[in-house]
């Protein structure tokens, strides 16, 4: 069995390193010009750096000839000439290669960047509530962020890692053309290279990864802290207790320290070596020019192409950052690989609001929250959700309107299926309250009115006062127009915002639901909202997600959730009797009873 | 509000990151001496490097003993290599000790701050953003370091090959000078657009990264009210925007990759053009060597490590520090109203400076007009001086005498003229609809919150004239969001009594039903995981340490809010039997009926009285109870 997981989890593995793969080849087919631009300019680019100091040194040459025996030749004036001419002219290939192969990089990123950011905002909001379950909003948004960016470097960095050899490579190669005995004194010290690279790897991860945990230990306290902030008040501890949240800096000092020192190491080693290979080879190079075998011109060439020679390491780093950018885009292929909810077209009759879920099942993690849910609500019934926290109330509420589609199941309004209708009809004979409703929009009135349809001022006020509102926005400077920036709100009232925001797009729809929508109102308010709903919204199917045993008690019926099955759809006085069903409402009393009995 | 104010212009960025930058160079001038020190012995195979190639060439041209002498001058370069490895090592040490302090200093001033802050008002803050704050001085610790190596770097190997030059060739000073001094003016140039587009960039992407964070939290809303294309065109804009922005960047990178080109090739064509005058005029071909190896070797070098290591990081380093200056802030610059244990959206700070005063009908405390919301200060008046002598039993009756409290300047007041009495050894209730006022009223009576007008006095003394840290020992408040800190289960429970004796804390776990937890969590040496906690466990924890205080008075705030009903009258009633005075806010109506006297707030009136008392006068405690018992009438009745 776990064998067989361990399997399935290299095949998803092995799926989402291809996607991730795929993903970067359309990237860098997305912004295809530029990514051609760099190839061109860094491949030239290279090249040409790559020729300059061999043709420098051969200009010093001839200069020098022609200067140290003046009337040797008649055409040596003229070839010194040519041959400036031909360093003048790599030097601007190298300039104009240096200069637009950087600009295609970043324009290539840009637009990668941004293709990558949008498409997976757009997944985000095609894959509906599906999404959040599986990744932490704040983990998406990071994806977003930094994931997309290290991935729009994908292309550039390919192509860089490509190039970066060029250089070191011909460098060598121009060392052993300049003479043998050169390329054999540079290749003998390349291993000292590779220790130090290898040493700085190996010795900072586990620096690194002790000197975030220390880190995070401060911000762990301090988010404690923070959430007490009010026990902190009254004790008059500020002090105390910044002292106590510090306490892990003393272990972060001492893992930036022997950081720092690592860093050190690595640093002095590293700038002794590249100054070392041009010594030893400039030594040999020496021996060269006083035997005659090279020129001065070689000479000077040879002690250049060691320090670009040493840009192997460099070529190293580069390829670490193809590797950064491939994980990158495997941090966004991995949200892009959830499946999109097919967008429904078909148009939705005319009917009382009639809701039914078939054999509603929503899984997580293979775990099942809601198993095999069958309701039928017909139309116009006020339909009171309860069960103890996580007995899957929301995840009902939540497919009942399609804010996510099960996994396996059905679910009809009205005898067509959700999943078929078209998003605005759905969106405007569905509509939804919360607990904690997140208001869009700059003031209240944009807030009550945001939604599919735009409802009229009359329609907002009237959903206002429906929601116990109208009283504290009256209060506000500019009343409903007053900037949300200046009027911050509480709970409740936010939560009776988000009840007028359904109201005021109540006209057209069959059904309500409301997701615990009013559990920061007091009795009275909550009367009040109650009213309009059995009053002028009368006729319009209601799912009520409750905790109070007086809400199921006015309610039609009662869906009773327990652990995600419906334990019953019955009236609430046939269920009263049931002391299961009254420990819904009085955690812990029925216990006390039992043990009383 | 200075900072705030002018938060986001430039000039304001540039100012900030220089003081900061000066005063850790100044604050530890030891290190920033040895720092220089170092930088200079780590430029030395710069400035050898010219002259020894130029010798070693023109003795290995001598040949015969010049052989020997070149390889003692390319030794010489050796050496200097070594010398510079050496100084490399300190030199990053030395940039250690001045940003490592910076690092402490930030963090230390973030938390500081942030708990300083943390008043009866402040509980609903977005802790994410502090905690991201505290992530944000590694990036200052960062970018610092590099800022600091990159600027001693360039400015010590420009001046080794200025100075080599200058002794080698001299003749060839200016041709390598005049090109590099134009080509760094033009990059001066260019850097206030530069930092300008490296600005945006910043603050675009975050910009994206807050309109996906708002619309993923209110993905389902969005998804309910059918306004996904809305949200997501909100997105798309910004990352447009954000998008330019790099583009923008991209094209002053390539104006300033040419500018730069002047100063690193034009030297070099200038030399190898002048090459054939300068040996007519007698200089070897050893000395044309070496001045294009300063040229090409370490001129280029020096301003290759300009482009690089100044990219963008003086940008990100003040826009980082802008950031952690906004969230060290004293609270008094982001008011906020206060309401019933509610969270309190956005959180952003009301207009200041144009803020309304209140009207007429309430005016403030002389001095401090039109700020009711503070926090209160407590100044002058110390308990030593004006409570003299006087028992902690004392200070347990409560007087509440023409308090007047409004959330803000847009709000009706919650409290007008309250008066109120509550005897020592009294047991209180506060009732009302949410958000009517009933925390707001448990922070004046401890001291926590300035009235608008009238005075609470604690045993006759005003409370506001107690010192905040003599406040403690009189009352213990516990609000709704109990706070349990990583430690052990013993240091939490005697957080406000450190000499409590064992039998006592015994005595307090027992009263309020704690004792259970205790031994699963495994006696007092425990250490707690304050996240492993329930909210429930860590409210009992709460309790117990309130019931160990030394303080008399003791005000629950909707402190059981979490606890069943068994529980909380458990905890309660342990409380009444408590010797002093109890107030409770009541989240049931169960908690009220429990207490002797009740007081019902309606937001402009207010009542107290017994039950029966109540019943009669009051017509919003009649509706509170009825439909409490209707609720079980119903529930019952079939």
């Amino acid at each position: 069995m776990a064998k067989h997981d361990r399997h399935g989890g290299d095949a998803a593995e092995r799926r989402l390193r291809r996607a991730a793969d795929r993903l970067l080849l359309h990237m860098a087919r997305h912004g295809a010009h530029w990514t051609a631009l760099l190839a061109v300019t860094s491949v030239t680019g290279a090249v040409a750096d790559t020729l300059l100091p061999a043709v420098a040194g051969h200009t010093v040459d001839v200069v020098l000839r022609v200067a140290s025996a003046p009337g040797l030749a008649a055409g040596a004036p003229g070839q010194a000439g040519y041959w400036l001419a031909g360093c003048i002219a790599l030097i601007l290939v190298i300039v104009a290669c240096g200069a637009l192969g950087p600009f295609a990089a970043g324009m290539s990123a840009a637009a990668t960047t941004q293709w990558l950011r949008c498409r997976l905002a757009g997944h985000v909001f095609a894959c509906g509530l599906r999404l959040p379950g599986r990744f932490p909003a704040g983990d998406l948004v990071s994806r977003m962020i930094g994931g997309a960016a290290a991935a729009g470097s994908a292309p550039s960095s390919g192509i860089l890692a490509v190039t970066a050899v060029i250089t070191p490579a011909g460098s060598i190669v121009a060392l052993a053309l300049i003479d043998p005995w050169l390329a054999l004194a540079f290749a003998a010290g390349l291993p000292m290279l590779a220790i130090v690279l290898r040493a700085f790897v190996r010795d900072t991860s586990d620096i690194t990864a002790s000197y975030q945990q220390a880190q995070g230990a401060i911000t762990a306290r301090l988010l404690d802290a923070l959430a007490g902030a009010r026990t902190i008040a009254a004790a008059g501890t500020g002090d105390q207790e910044a002292a106590r949240v510090l306490v892990p800096l003393a272990e972060v000092r001492l893992h930036g320290q022997a950081f720092w020192r690592i860093q050190a190491r690595v640093a002095a080693q590293g700038s002794v070596i590249v100054p070392l290979l041009q010594v030893v080879v400039l030594g040999v190079a020496g021996f060269e020019l006083a035997a005659h075998r090279i020129s001065p011109g070689e000479l000077l060439a040879a002690s250049q192409y060691a320090v670009l020679g040493a840009g192997v390491g460099a070529s190293i780093g580069r390829l670490s950052q193809l590797a950064q950018a491939r994980a990158g885009a495997r941090r966004v292929a991995e949200p892009l690989a959830e499946p999109v909810a097919a967008q429904g077209t078909g148009p939705l009759p005319p009917g009382p609001g009639c809701l039914e879920l078939r054999g509603v099942t929503v899984r997580s993690d293979g775990e099942p929250l809601l198993d095999g849910v069958d309701v039928r609500v017909p139309g116009g019934a006020v339909v009171a959700v309860v069960g103890r926290s996580g007995a899957g109330k929301s995840l009902l509420a939540a497919v009942a309107g399609r804010l996510l589609d099960p996994d396996t199941g059905e679910v009809t309004l009205d005898g067509v299926p959700v999943a078929s209708i078209g998003r605005a009809a759905l969106r405007r004979a569905v509509v939804y309250a919360f607990d904690r409703p997140a208001l869009f929009g700059g003031t209240p009135r944009e807030a009550i009115a945001f939604g599919v349809s735009r409802p009229s001022t009359a329609q907002v006020l009237a959903a206002a006062h429906d929601a116990a509102a109208t009283e504290f926005l009256h209060r506000l400077p500019a009343g409903l127009d007053t900037p949300s920036a200046e009027a911050p709100m509480s709970g409740g009232e936010i939560q009776r915002i988000g009840l007028a925001r359904a109201f005021a797009h109540a006209d057209q729809a069959r059904l309500l639901i409301l997701d615990d929508a009013m559990s920061s109102l007091d009795t009275v308010t909550e009367m009040h909202v109650s009213q309009a709903l059995t009053g002028h919204l009368r006729g319009r199917t209601c799912l009520i997600i409750a905790h109070r045993a007086a809400t199921a008690a006015r309610a039609d019926l009662v869906a009773w959730l327990d652990r995600g099955q419906l334990r019953a759809l019955r009236p609430h006085h046939e269920l009263w009797p049931d002391p299961r069903y009254r420990s819904v409402f009085t955690p812990g009393a029925v216990e006390l009873a039992a043990a009383d009995g | 509000m200075a900072d705030q104010g002018v938060a986001g212009t430039s000039g304001d960025r540039r100012a900030l990151l220089l003081r900061v930058l000066r005063r850790s160079l100044t604050g530890r001038p030891r290190d920033t001496a040895w720092l220089a020190t170092w930088s200079l012995v780590q430029a030395l195979p710069s400035l050898v490097s010219g002259w020894s190639v130029a010798k070693a060439t023109g003795d290995f041209l001598a040949g015969g003993a010049g052989t020997g002498r070149g390889i003692e001058w390319l030794a010489l370069m050796g050496l200097a290599a070594l010398a510079s490895a050496l100084a490399s090592r300190q030199t990053y040490l030395r940039v250690a000790a001045l940003v490592e302090p910076l690092r402490d200093d930030l963090v230390s001033m973030i938390v500081t701050a942030a708990l300083q802050n943390a008043t009866w008002d402040s509980a609903p803050r977005d802790t994410g953003a502090v905690a991201r704050i505290t992530h944000q001085a590694e990036i200052v610790r960062d970018t610092f370091a590099g800022l600091l190596a990159v600027g001693l770097t360039f400015a010590f190997t420009a001046a080794s090959a200025i100075i080599g030059l200058a002794t080698l060739v001299p003749a060839v000073l200016l041709l390598a000078v005049v090109p590099m001094a134009v080509s760094l003016a033009l990059f001066c140039c260019l850097l206030p657009s530069f930092a300008r587009w490296q600005g945006r960039s910043v603050v675009g992407e975050e910009a994206v990264a807050d309109s996906a964070a708002a619309a993923l939290a209110g993905l389902r809303d969005a998804l309910a009210c059918g306004a996904e294309d809305q949200l997501l065109s909100g997105i798309t804009d910004r990352v447009t925007t954000q998008a330019a922005a790099l583009r923008a960047l991209a094209r002053m990178n390539l104006l300033r990759t040419l500018c730069l080109a002047v100063g690193c090739w034009l030297p070099l064509i200038l030399v190898l053009a002048a090459a054939p005058s300068l040996v007519r005029r007698g200089v070897g071909p050893g000395a044309i060597i070496g001045a294009v190896t300063y040229i090409g070797g370490v001129l280029q070098g020096a301003l290759y490590t300009l482009t690089r290591g100044l990219g963008g990081s003086g940008i990100r380093l003040a826009i980082t520090l802008q950031r952690i200056v906004e969230a060290s802030a004293p609270p008094a610059d982001v008011p906020r109203a206060i309401r019933d244990g509610d969270a309190m959206s956005g959180g952003r700070a009301l207009p200041g400076e144009t803020r309304p005063g209140l009207a007429p009908a309430r005016p403030g405390p002389p001095g401090r007009p039109g700020l009711p919301w503070r926090p209160a200060e407590h100044g002058a008046v110390t308990s030593g001086s004006q409570l003299p002598s006087r028992a902690a039993r004392d200070f347990a009756a409560v007087s509440v005498r023409g308090v007047s409290f409004a959330y803000s300047p847009f709000a009706e007041p919650v409290l007008h003229a309250l008066d109120l009495d509550i005897p020592d050894g009294d047991h209180l209730a506060i009732v009302g609809p949410s958000g009517i006022g009933k925390s707001t009223l448990a922070g004046l009576v401890a001291g926590l919150l300035q009235p608008l007008a009238g005075e609470v006095r604690l045993g006759g003394a005003p409370v506001t004239g107690i010192a905040p840290a003599d406040l403690p020992r009189y009352r213990v408040l516990i609000p709704q969001e109990a706070y349990v800190f990583a430690g052990t289960l013993g240091q939490n429970l005697s957080y406000l009594a450190p000499e409590a004796p064992q039998a006592e804390v015994d005595a307090s776990v027992d009263a309020v039903g704690l004792r259970d937890l205790v031994a699963q969590l495994g006696g007092y040496r425990a250490h707690l995981v304050p996240t492993a906690l329930s909210a429930g466990e860590r409210q009992l924890i709460a309790l117990a340490r309130a019931y160990l205080s030394p303080a008399r008075l003791a005000i629950l705030d909707e402190a059981t809010s979490h606890l069943d009903p068994v529980a909380t009258a458990q905890a309660e009633t342990a409380f009444a039997a408590r010797p002093g005075t109890l107030i409770v806010i009541a989240h049931r109506m169960s908690s009220a009926l429990r207490a002797g006297r009740v007081l019902v707030l309606d937001g402009s009136s207010a009542r107290v009285g017994d039950h029966a008392t109540l019943l009669a006068s009051s017509p919003l405690y009649r509706d509170l109870v009825g439909h409490w018992q209707a609720d079980h009438a119903v529930a019952q009745g079939s």
